[in-house]
């Protein structure tokens, strides 16, 4: 048999990309190699009763077309709102901020009366930067160097955008997109532990630190959700990520995909410069028109189709490439809640984000040690306790606590990572208990991911979570490779889908959407 | 008092005489004010300089005396147990002979990196010789110069192009990592990318740095030529240029407030009281400094809170040494004498791998500076100058009257450590710490490039998005220093854009 697509890797994207494909009536099977759907955002019952976002544990910037294209809340999608940020500082303080605007300037002038001020201000100004950017996530990336006047096009549209802008949002544009995200909220706030929480979203999942530049415009996609309308800034899926997951998968089969789990691909079948299907790693050959990879450009290119099918120069761009895995996830199973020292009890500051960003020197300071290949002996840690929101995802009364760890290099300078896993599960405990001391009494189970785990488990080449390091250079026309980041690859009918593309990583699904909207020949 | 000048240019660093000379030329009387006793601001600072050969040209400098050094080595890096150093001849062939004793990998590489970084730099000299153009209402010329510019991107084909596009935003050590596999030639290259920065070899943006400064030689190595004679060559052949075009200069002249009716600038007050009046008034200073002399009361807040945020914590020291005998390099021990010479009279690199330079500027992201900095001299006759970083303009719980000497014994021991036996041979020496350059040369921040080089203070965003072709806010009152486009090193384009544009604009 014989299909007019096949996409391998049945992730967000992957499932996102046949959904459409389908929806326009191609005959489209999804390939996965694990025995579940959703790549890194997927929900496993890792521990009896207990059923963890593995990876991916919040969302904000699944793109709202998405949503209201394949219809995925009657598939059973129903984002819950995650309120909130709340840091807790060495010095018995803390910072809480929460969606309610008027109670959290009430807690900033606590700690600055002039940032208080700044912050509607600023809330302002990034929504407008917000709109700003929010059409070129959705476009095809243009290529500068084509002669094509449709790039031109889109190269001019962009410049009329950029001029159209007011003085004081052109001036805010230029920074966002180059400054560090610690010098642009210098120019706004005084608070260190404010500047500290915000700007630790710069950094998410990239080998940067928060004096880095480039690491600004990340903080964009935190009022992203607000101008979409869809729902505020972050939430957690009901049922854990994997439910995303599971609503495109369900709104990709209504429309006709076929989809395999445990069918790792071992190939894809290249001749004459174009693709003719995929050979299982069981042998099976499968024939298809089209091929789409959502895995990263390592794997499609590197692993899947033999050296000699593919240009010298664009396989020196790909081994180029940056991955430079920077975090680890540790999901703990727990009896109890989790009793801050600087605001005990169970109220609802647990409910929303808890951020282990007390301080920039912190944060910088984590970097620093990662520089010269080591984990942060006190890492960047943010939080979330979804049981609180969705009490579904553990037996009653237990909960769960999903600690994003940052910084975890892949390459470690001495030692490997299956030596020093629990070390660093130790350390993620550690830093912990230095805010809510009773941690250590309440862990029923912990699984620790480092990058490597991150790697062999889900695929991620060197544990990147965005398929890549979202970096200037790796961006935009030059994701995943300058010249190829239309979707396209130099095998004609073989098309990449995945975070590694424009616009990048996060559950999005923008990627996905964009890539077969381009198949279907739509214009963007 | 009458109106006796047509322009008045503050400082006589280099921009400004250039800038001046220009005006000059295009029949203006100019008249320029200098704070400090002589002139050449930061000339007196660099060992080296790359002032645009269109300039050397139109100002005749050969002819006041300027002549050219082009050391046969652009830089060396000893080796600290012994082994050979790395020797970047001017030469590239000679240079990949002496990279073959670390890699032969990096040898084969070395003359297509130079071929490719001379080929983008060809685009970026181009957008450095005009100004940016308006935002706003691209003019005919704009529009002209957008369109050389991109042609010239063009021509550079896919490869070069792309690399230009993907090298700007990238950090110079990635820059480095991508070509070349033995770390002391990955750290003579990186070192480019950080001069005078805040920013480490594995700070993203870096790779911009190594490209603007090796723009004007188009090499990223040799990024300047030595004035036969020194810096006081240079100066006084910039002075001597000025003086010949008619301008006037007057040292020990300090500059206390630009003066401002109606929206225009109408002349200057001296600290000592003294007013002189002018029809344009341009100011070679930096930005900071500049619209720290008008009265705010002629600015818009939003404006004077911008100046106020542009980036510019200075991070360069100097410590000058007097030897009795040049230094040792255990390392140099086994060249013959001609070789040891040129290299002792290149950039001395002292700094092992990257990630030796990047530990030294972490010490000073916390506001401190590391006994292990980033040293790079230039050894002449019984000279020894280092520059030394990374030295923070803003160190915590301390000052730099404290810590000056503390900064000279670190610097003396890192040499030391590649020369033995240099602390004996010195007899005395120098230090120039960041507020030193402040004090001294009116530097804001002790910051040599009058603001850092990154991506979002450049070109059309250089000083300031809307104020990015030499004017101002105030009518009459010009900026053509350092901080303005292109503002790269010692190179004077500065200067003469700004005149240009100044002489264009008085004659409407």
């Amino acid at each position: 048999m014989k299909y007019d697509a096949v996409v391998i890797g049945g992730g967000h994207n992957g499932l996102t990309a046949a959904a459409y494909l389908a929806r326009a009536g191609r005959k489209t099977l999804v390939l996965e190699r694990r025995h579940v759907l959703g790549g890194a955002a997927v929900t496993e019952e890792v521990f009896p009763g207990f059923r963890f976002s593995v990876c991916s544990y919040v969302v904000s910037l699944l793109r709202p077309e998405i949503i209201r294209d394949l219809d995925l809340p009657r598939h059973g999608l129903e984002i819950l709102p995650l309120d909130g940020t709340f840091t807790p500082m060495p010095n018995g303080d803390y910072l809480w901020r929460v969606n309610d605007h008027a109670k959290t300037r009430r807690e900033i002038a606590r700690h600055s009366r002039l940032d208080a001020e700044a912050y509607d201000e600023y809330g302002k100004a990034m929504v407008e930067m917000a709109r700003f950017v929010k059409p070129i996530l959705n476009m095809t990336p243009p290529d500068p160097m084509s002669l094509d006047p449709r790039e031109l096009m889109k190269l001019l549209f962009m410049g009329r955008r950029f001029r159209a802008l007011n003085d004081v949002d052109r001036y805010n544009q230029v920074q966002l997109m180059t400054m560090s995200a610690v010098d642009f909220l210098d120019q706004w706030f005084e608070t260190d532990v404010l500047k500290a929480t915000m700007s630790a979203s710069g950094i998410i999942g990239t080998f940067l630190g928060v004096r880095s530049p480039g690491t600004a415009y990340v903080l964009l996609h935190h009022y992203m959700g607000e101008i979409d309308g869809a729902f505020r800034s972050w939430g957690f899926a009901r049922g854990g990520t994997g439910a995303i997951s599971d609503a495109i998968a369900s709104a990709a089969r209504e429309a006709g995909v076929e989809i395999r789990v445990r069918s790792p691909v071992a190939r894809i079948r290249v001749k004459d410069g174009h693709t003719t299907g995929v050979v299982l790693a069981n042998g099976d050959e499968i024939a298809a028109d089209l091929v789409l990879s959502s895995v990263d450009p390592n794997l499609t290119f590197l692993k899947f189709i033999d050296a000699k099918e593919l240009p010298g120069e664009f396989l020196d761009e790909v081994r180029r490439y940056k991955f430079r895995g920077s975090s680890g996830k540790v999901n703990l199973a727990l009896d109890a809640l989790p009793a801050f020292r600087c605001l005990p009890g169970d109220g609802p500051h647990l409910r929303g984000a808890l951020s282990i960003s007390p301080s920039v020197d912190y944060l910088e300071r984590a970097y620093d040690q990662a520089k010269y290949g080591e984990f942060s002996r006190r890492p960047y840690i943010d939080m979330v306790i979804p049981t609180l929101t969705d009490p579904s995802v553990a037996p009653p009364g237990k909960h769960i606590l999903s600690c994003f760890v940052q910084y975890a290099p892949y390459k470690l300078a001495s030692g490997t990572w299956d030596d020093e896993r629990e070390a660093f599960g130790d350390t993620v405990i550690d830093t912990i208990a230095e805010y809510a001391p009773n941690i250590r009494d309440i862990i029923l189970h912990r699984q620790v991911l480092t990058p490597l785990d991150l790697e062999r488990e889900f695929g991620l080449t060197e544990g990147n979570i965005f398929q890549g390091e979202l970096t200037l250079e790796q961006l935009f026309f030059a994701r995943p490779v300058p010249g190829w980041a239309q979707y396209n690859t130099p095998v004609r009918n073989l098309w990449m889908c995945g975070s590694a593309t424009h616009p990048g990583g996060g559950i999005m699904g923008a990627p996905g959407r964009n890539a077969a909207l381009r198949i279907l020949g739509h214009r963007s | 008092m009458g109106r006796s000048h047509d322009a008045i240019v503050i400082g006589a660093g280099h921009n400004g005489l250039i800038a001046a000379t220009f005006l000059a030329k295009a029949g203006l009387k100019t008249l320029v004010l200098e704070r400090s006793d002589r002139v050449g601001g930061c000339a007196w600072l660099s060992h080296t300089a790359s002032i645009d050969p269109g300039v050397i040209r139109a100002l005749d400098l050969a002819r006041h005396g300027l002549e050219i050094v082009r050391p046969d080595v652009s830089a060396c890096a000893p080796d600290v147990d012994g082994r050979p150093p790395l020797m970047l001849w001017r030469d590239p062939a000679r240079a990949a002979q002496s990279i073959r004793a670390f890699s032969s990998k990096d040898a084969d590489q070395y003359p297509k990196f130079l071929a490719s970084f001379a080929r983008i730099s060809g685009v970026l000299r181009a957008l450095s010789s005009a100004a940016p153009p308006s935002v706003d209402e691209p003019s005919r010329a704009d529009l002209f110069e957008a369109l050389k510019a991109g042609r010239r991107f063009r021509a550079l084909g896919r490869a070069d192009a792309y690399r230009l596009l993907r090298w700007m935003p990238m950090a110079v050590a990635d820059l480095a990592g991508e070509w070349f596999e033995s770390e002391p030639l990955r750290a003579a290259v990186a070192a480019g990318g950080i001069l005078g920065s805040f920013l480490g070899p594995w700070s993203a943006g870096s790779a911009a740095v190594l490209l603007l400064l090796g723009a004007t030689e188009a090499d990223p190595i040799a990024t300047g030529w030595f004035a036969k004679g020194g810096a006081a060559a240079l100066v006084d052949a910039l002075a001597a240029a000025a003086r010949a075009a008619g301008v006037q200069i007057r040292t020990s002249a300090d500059v206390a407030q630009v003066a401002v009716a109606g929206g225009g600038a109408t002349g200057v007050v001296l600290t000592g009281g003294e007013e002189i009046q002018a029809r344009a008034i341009v100011s070679s200073a930096d930005p900071k400094r500049t619209f720290g002399l008008v009265d705010p009361i002629h600015l818009a807040p939003e404006f004077v809170r911008r100046v106020q945020n542009i980036r510019g914590h200075g991070t360069l020291a100097a410590v000058t040494y007097t030897v009795s005998a040049p230094p040792r390099f255990t390392s140099l021990a086994a060249l013959d004498p001609r070789e040891q010479a040129a290299a002792l009279a290149s950039r001395v690199r002292l700094g092992r791998n990257i990630d030796a330079i990047e530990r030294a500027f972490d010490a000073a992201k916390y506001g401190s500076f590391s006994d292990e900095p980033w040293v790079e001299l230039t050894a002449f006759d019984s000279t020894v100058a280092a520059y030394v970083q990374y030295a923070p303009y803003h160190l915590r719980g301390t000052t730099w009257e404290m810590e000056r000497e503390r900064l000279a014994k670190v610097t003396t021991q890192v040499i030391a450590r590649y020369a033995p036996g240099f602390e004996a041979s010195v007899l005395g020496h120098q230090v120039t710490t960041p507020l030193d350059l402040e004090g001294s040369y009116g530097l804001t921040g002790g910051h040599i490039f009058h603001g850092d080089l990154a991506l979002d203070q450049l070109f059309v965003t250089r000083p300031l998005l809307g104020f990015a072709r030499y004017g101002t806010p105030v009518r009459n009152l010009y900026i053509c220093g350092s901080g303005t486009h292109p503002g790269t090193g010692l190179n004077g384009l500065s200067g003469t854009l700004a005149a240009r544009e100044i002489v264009r604009a008085m004659k409407r």
